[in-house]
């Protein structure tokens, strides 16, 4: 039995299902990123762990028992989680104090505890100094551990944590992406992570669950995600990669569009419809001559770019569509010249969906 | 460890079956407004198509409306009154909120105080006020006029009654509601888009003629639109200057159809056009105001470009001070003279003062007392369950916890359409008959209040709580407080600022309302308003004007009072993100 | 609602009195101290009247100091709205008057007819009372008279320049100088519009209103307009005003026309039903005493029936004035007809 578990769930608003049967498991001390496009349902699934939406059908279960059913609701305050918005949600009217004593308070714990425990987790998140100001006085990095703080304060059985970096700049993300890993490690709560963006899931996720539609696309570790993705969906959305269509051949080969045979190492065919397969930008060989027997395919450079480290270039290919492949940079194919490409067979996934 | 002993009994305690009262709050708020809003429309209907004498079906109450052309023409005098006032109100407002919101003119806090305070006098007074200064013979200007001119007593300068005078006496109470929109939304032009067209080229007039101006346009035309709404609805003004005049203006004329023998049906159908005009007003106003372009207003780019008047400053000065004298100076000496002096008319001297009228009012004036007592306990009472609705309906639409709270919002808005005087016949229609017999009790006005002060509470509570992050409230949730712990805790603090700003609108509200008023008092649920009003028709100006200093100075005392009490914990003045 | 009104009255207590409704009047009652008693232990009364509010606040005054301990609610408003009250409070259920006085004839027939007043007959008025000034059924009185008269500002129009008759008022050069009360609020000028109609018809009024004439609600405005100086003179208005505003030294100067002055009498009645009964019955006596009707006559400048009152040298006594009467009966048949001409002669 899984420490977090979601048994079929879904959400309906109306005639609009925004979850739609969604199962997770989540063990103990799991970091678990929920990532997805916006609208894909992430957010209303964590909202439905929290107990602030209720479920349309399916259950919630937190060490086996059910927080979340059709019928009832455990309300959010009951269920010893803590969480992290968008926002950060700090409350404007109580200083940094106040705000992370609050959950403390409200488990009755005696004064002199209440505030051992805050300056505890003020000193972790290098707050102490700014313990009297308001949210207001604080840069938006402040804030942002202020609600970590608050949240790890209560020890709570889950920690939730909604887009938490999305209103910090682009150098502030990247620290506070490592600062929530590091903490994570330090206190292994067992946490929901949702994001859009894949390379902050990448950093900090033990498991990256990928939804789209209200659907889980792919659960697994992030090199699962990355390296053997399932569905175009999760191939498309994580990492740059081309999928090549065409005829199925076999559970692993297909004849692509432009007339050449895909072989792929690994992942297996839907068993009828379209056949399709991928293959990422920098695993494709760009070269003047044919390099193997197998999975070649000649075409002609529609773009080329020296980026200094490698060359990216566009190549379309007989069936009319155009492959993005990297190349070292002492491969240079001038545009209008034609150009060999191999897709080796140990890189090309079959994908099912 | 404690923690967790604590954290597993919240658990346990959220495993009771949980006790949502979202629902029967919802239930008996949506039966609530229904019963405030509704019933009284329903009648209102039902009386205009029903023959008074004999109770049958009839069309005739309509008929009237286009074959009497009394009614006829009190329709055309309301209307043309009414865009009169929202021109001229524009007309002067408009200049006014440039000079303080985009000039260097001195003062300019000061002006804008008392531009707020002009909006707390009842019109009614400020008319009684012009009754003293420009009665065109004994008026206080023209006798003064007449003595510094040298001209015998048929010189007349000024005459306030006259159809000219009722517009112009309106517009001295309704302008601030031009003022306050346009200077709100003046002050929040971003500057960059005048810097971009002075950049351009553009002298600091053309600028203003083509970029601030028609930025502004919508505010300008909102306000205005409010105050042909104020003044089309309007009863105490033109009861009290337009019959001396001669002529009936539509809430006037709705007021005489309930006299022996009345008219109901009538009555109830002259009203009808008056609720779709409005109707139609707001809608036109909501258009403007939710065009593109105002969106604009929420911008919040930097200080304001303040243009710098040089040698305009001293007209412009004048101007400014010419049009608070006549909206605060002039009617408020008015006022403060004829309480004290023996005849409104008698010259500034210690021989005419007196205090009578202060002793009629308070010791012999029996109505006085009972009338101050029930215009307090209504103004309190209706502006507490006013606040206290406009909470809970505002906090179920904007947090949407329910479906079809929309609905609520939606009847909480409805009675702004609804003209004062349009709802007094309604509720008089619904509750003035034996089932209820809630006619001369304080509850009938009660109710009035309550469904005319409802829309600017919910109003007001509603934009507070869109402005407060509905995360600030799930995040006490999380962390362990129940819903109505954080309301408490979090919504309630945040929102104390506004809570108090909307008691204190409805309170200030309350206590001026004539409209409905006038149909539902009886001797015992006297109000200020309306024995000011009874007092009127008997021609007591000194009494009023006494009575007018007391209203304004509880008011004011109410207001200070309801600002310092220590409800909700002392919030700190720092507005939530978002 | 009328039909309302007669129903609800006819179904709660018509049924009781039917029978005995329009018999002999009752036998007149004097001021005992167990009457006393009684209303005092009621408390207060409630009194609806139309006389000028002053005046009624200090006929309550005389009231409480000759009967400590009886609070007396002075309910102050023009005839038409205390009528118009009373008929929306009795149709919604409600007894809130004790005693009502209105200065409209009409209203106590209608009173009478839809049986809202209870019969009864002080000693005072039984004795004193000229047969024509109370109700031989008992069921009211007159209270008081006053006329509504054309008066003007003496220190601003000469004594040869001004009005002597009610033509006189169609005369151009005194356009803009009027101030006149309405019929649709006021009883008295109500009843003095049905006389100067029958007199002189309504082409009299059609003029009139082309004299720019300010208007005014309550007949007790005109002579304060005057007072203040705001109009010179009064088409109508009420004479008991004009005698006090005299007392304090203003100079306003009453005309009575030949064609006559029309006279509005000021009945009071005692409601069925009234919550003080004794109170009520009391004050109704009060009312006719001659210390009500004496300090109505000093300080109110009302007219009175009873004959030991004394007025004031300064006025011309009733004997000397040519009245115009009104029929009560023909008067409420008209009601619609003078309220809709004077809208359109009038504006209001």
């Amino acid at each position: 039995m899984s420490f977090l578990e979601l048994a079929a769930v879904e959400k309906k608003y109306g005639a609009l299902t925004v979850v739609k049967g969604v199962d997770l498991s989540v063990e103990r001390g799991q970091l678990v990123c929920l990532l997805g496009p916006s609208g894909c349902g992430k957010t209303t699934t964590l909202r439905l762990v929290a107990g602030f939406v209720d479920a349309s059908s399916g259950e919630v279960r937190v060490e086996g028992r059910v927080v979340s059913s059709a019928g009832t609701t455990v309300p959010p305050e009951g269920r010893n989680m803590s969480m992290i918005f968008q926002s950060y949600a700090l409350w404007p009217h109580m200083t940094v104090f106040q705000n992370v004593a609050y959950g403390l308070n409200l488990r009755k714990l005696p004064a002199d505890e209440v505030k051992r425990r805050v300056h505890e987790i003020l000193t972790v998140t290098q707050l102490l100094p700014l313990e009297h100001r308001y949210p207001g006085e604080l840069s938006g990095g402040q804030q942002q551990r202020v609600s970590l703080a608050r949240a790890l304060v209560v020890k709570p059985e889950i920690l939730l944590l909604d887009e938490p970096l999305s209103n910090l700049d682009a150098n502030l993300r990247e620290e506070m992406r490592f600062e929530i890993r590091r903490l994570h490690d330090e206190f292994k709560y067992t946490t929901v992570y949702v994001t859009h963006d894949q390379s902050e899931a990448m950093t900090t996720a033990d498991v990256i669950v990928v939804m789209n539609d209200g659907y889980i696309e792919q659960a697994g570790s992030p090199e699962d995600i990355y390296a053997r993705p399932e569905s175009e969906f999760v191939a498309r959305f994580i990492g740059g990669t081309n999928i090549l269509s065409g005829a199925r051949l076999s559970d692993t080969a297909l004849r692509c569009n432009g007339d050449f045979v895909l072989d792929c190492g690994s992942g297996k065919l839907a068993a009828d419809g379209k056949a399709i397969a991928s293959v990422r930008h920098h695993d494709i060989h760009v070269g003047e001559t044919r390099q193997a027997e197998v999975n070649c395919v000649q075409g002609t450079v529609a773009r080329q770019i020296y980026m200094g480290s490698h060359r990216d270039y566009l190549v379309t290919i007989p069936g009319g569509e155009t492959i993005r492949a990297i190349a070292p940079v002492e491969v240079k194919l001038p545009v209008g010249d034609s150009a060999w490409l191999h897709f080796p067979k140990e890189k090309c996934r079959a994908l099912s969906r | 460890m404690t923690a967790t002993q604590a954290a597993n009994g919240i658990v346990g305690e959220g495993r009771r079956k949980r006790v949502d009262l979202s629902i029967p709050t919802f239930v008996l708020l949506g039966g609530l407004l229904t019963i405030l809003v509704v019933l009284p429309l329903f009648w209102i209907i039902f009386y205009s198509f029903r023959n008074d004498v004999d109770g049958s079906f009839t069309l005739q109450n309509f008929a009237s409306l286009v074959t009497d052309s009394t009614l006829l023409r009190a329709y055309l005098l309301a209307i043309g009154m009414a865009f009169g006032v929202g021109i001229l109100s524009c007309l002067v407002a408009t200049p006014m909120a440039w000079l303080v919101s985009r000039t260097d003119l001195p003062g300019r806090k000061l002006i804008r105080i008392l531009v707020t305070a002009s909006f707390v006098t009842p019109p009614f007074l400020g008319a009684i006020a012009y009754e003293i200064l420009a009665a065109p013979n004994s008026g206080v200007l023209n006798v003064l006029a007449r003595k510094l001119l040298r001209q015998d007593s048929s010189f007349v300068m000024f005459d306030i009654y006259t159809f000219s005078g009722l517009v112009f006496a309106i517009a001295c109470f309704t302008f601030p509601y031009v003022f306050t929109l346009v200077s709100n939304a003046l002050d929040r032009v971003p500057s960059d888009l005048e810097d971009a067209s002075a950049i351009l080229g553009g002298k600091a007039l053309t600028t203003v003629r083509k970029v601030t101006l028609p930025l502004v346009l919508p505010a300008m035309l909102a306000g205005t639109l409010i105050a042909i709404l104020q003044a089309l609805t309007m009863f105490g003004s033109p009861a009290i200057l337009a019959l001396p005049a001669g002529f009936h203006v539509i809430t006037t004329k709705i007021w005489s159809l309930f006299q022996f023998p009345p008219r109901l049906g009538v009555a109830a159908a002259a009203a009808i056009p008056l609720l779709v005009i409005t109707v139609m007003l707001l809608r036109t106003q909501k258009t403007i105001l939710g065009r593109k372009g105002y969106t604009v207003m929420g911008g919040k780019s930097g200080t304001p470009r303040i243009t710098e008047l040089g040698r305009w400053k001293w007209p412009s000065m004048a101007f400014v001070l010419f049009i608070l004298s006549l909206t605060i100076f002039l009617p408020y000496g008015a006022i403060l003279k004829t309480a004290f002096m023996q005849t409104p008319g008698a010259g500034l001297t210690w021989e005419n003062f007196t205090l009578r009228h202060w002793n009629f009012v308070l010791f012999e004036f029996s109505a006085t007392q009972l009338a101050l007592k029930n215009t307090l306990f209504l103004g309190i009472v209706t502006a507490t369950a006013v606040t206290a609705i406009a909470v809970v309906t505002a906090y179920l639409v904007t947090r949407r916890s329910i479906r079809g709270a929309g609905y609520l919002g939606i009847l909480a808005t409805a009675p702004v359409a609804v003209p004062g005087i349009v709802l007094g016949v309604g509720l008089f229609l619904s509750y003035a008959n034996p089932t209820f017999q809630l006619y001369g009790t304080l509850w009938i006005l009660l109710i009035a209040f309550m469904t005319i002060e409802l829309p600017a509470g919910y109003q007001q509570m509603s934009s507070s709580f869109a402005g407060i992050h509905p995360e600030l409230e799930d995040a006490g949730r999380i962390m362990g407080a129940s819903r109505l712990r954080t309301l408490w805790d979090i919504t309630a603090p945040l929102l104390r600022t506004s809570i108090i700003a909307a008691w204190c609108f409805v309170f200030v509200g309350t206590i001026r309302e004539l409209s409905a008023t006038i149909l539902l008092t009886t001797a015992n649920t006297k109000l200020v308003s309306v024995i000011i009003y009874d007092l009127n028709e008997s021609g007591d100006l000194g009494a009023i004007c006494v009575l007018g200093i007391i209203l304004l100075a509880v008011s004011f005392t109410v207001v200070c009072i309801a600002n310092n009490i220590p409800v909700l914990g002392r919030a700190r003045n720092v507005m939530p993100r978002g | 609602m009328l039909t309302k009104l007669i129903r609800t009255t006819a179904l709660t207590c018509g049924l009781a009195i039917t029978g005995s409704a329009f018999a002999e009047a009752p036998a007149p009652y004097d001021i005992t101290p167990e009457l006393i008693e009684a209303a005092t232990s009621e408390g207060s009364v409630v009194f609806y009247t139309a006389t000028d509010v002053a005046v009624a606040e200090q006929l309550a005054e005389l009231f409480k100091s000759t009967y400590p301990g009886i609070e007396v609610q002075v309910e102050r408003a023009g005839s038409e709205r205390v009528f118009q009250r009373i008929g929306q409070e009795t149709s919604s259920g409600i007894q809130n008057a004790d005693v009502i006085e209105t200065s409209d004839a009409v209203h106590f027939e209608y009173f009478k007819r839809h049986e809202w007043l209870e019969a009864m007959v002080p000693q005072e008025v039984a004795d004193k009372w000229p047969e024509d000034e109370k109700d031989p059924d008992g069921y009211f009185a007159a209270y008081r008279a006053h006329l509504s008269v054309l008066a003007y500002r003496s220190d601003m129009l000469d004594e040869a320049d001004a009005p002597k008759t009610w033509n006189d008022l169609l005369k151009p050069e005194y356009s803009g100088k009027m101030v006149k009360a309405h019929p649709g609020y006021s009883g008295t000028v109500m009843s003095a519009t049905y006389s100067l109609v029958e007199l002189l018809g309504w082409d009299y009024f059609e003029q009139l209103g082309a004299q720019d004439v300010m208007q005014v609600q309550s007949s007790t405005e005109p002579p304060k307009k005057l007072a203040q100086g705001e109009r010179i003179i009064q088409a109508d208005g009420n004479e008991y005003n004009i005698f006090r505003l005299q007392d304090e030294g203003v100079p306003i100067t009453i005309v009575y026309p030949e064609e006559g002055t029309p006279i509005a009498v000021g009945n009071a009645g005692v409601l069925a039903g009234a919550p003080h009964p004794n109170a009520a019955k009391l004050f109704y006596a009060f009312l006719f005493s001659h210390e009500a009707q004496q300090l109505n006559s000093d300080s109110g400048g009302l007219r009175s029936f009873h004959p030991d009152v004394v007025e004031k040298d300064s006025r011309t006594p009733l004997s000397e004035i040519p009245l115009l009467h009104v029929d009560a009966e023909k008067l409420e048949a008209m009601i619609l007809e003078i309220k809709s001409n004077y809208e359109k002669f009038f504006g209001t």
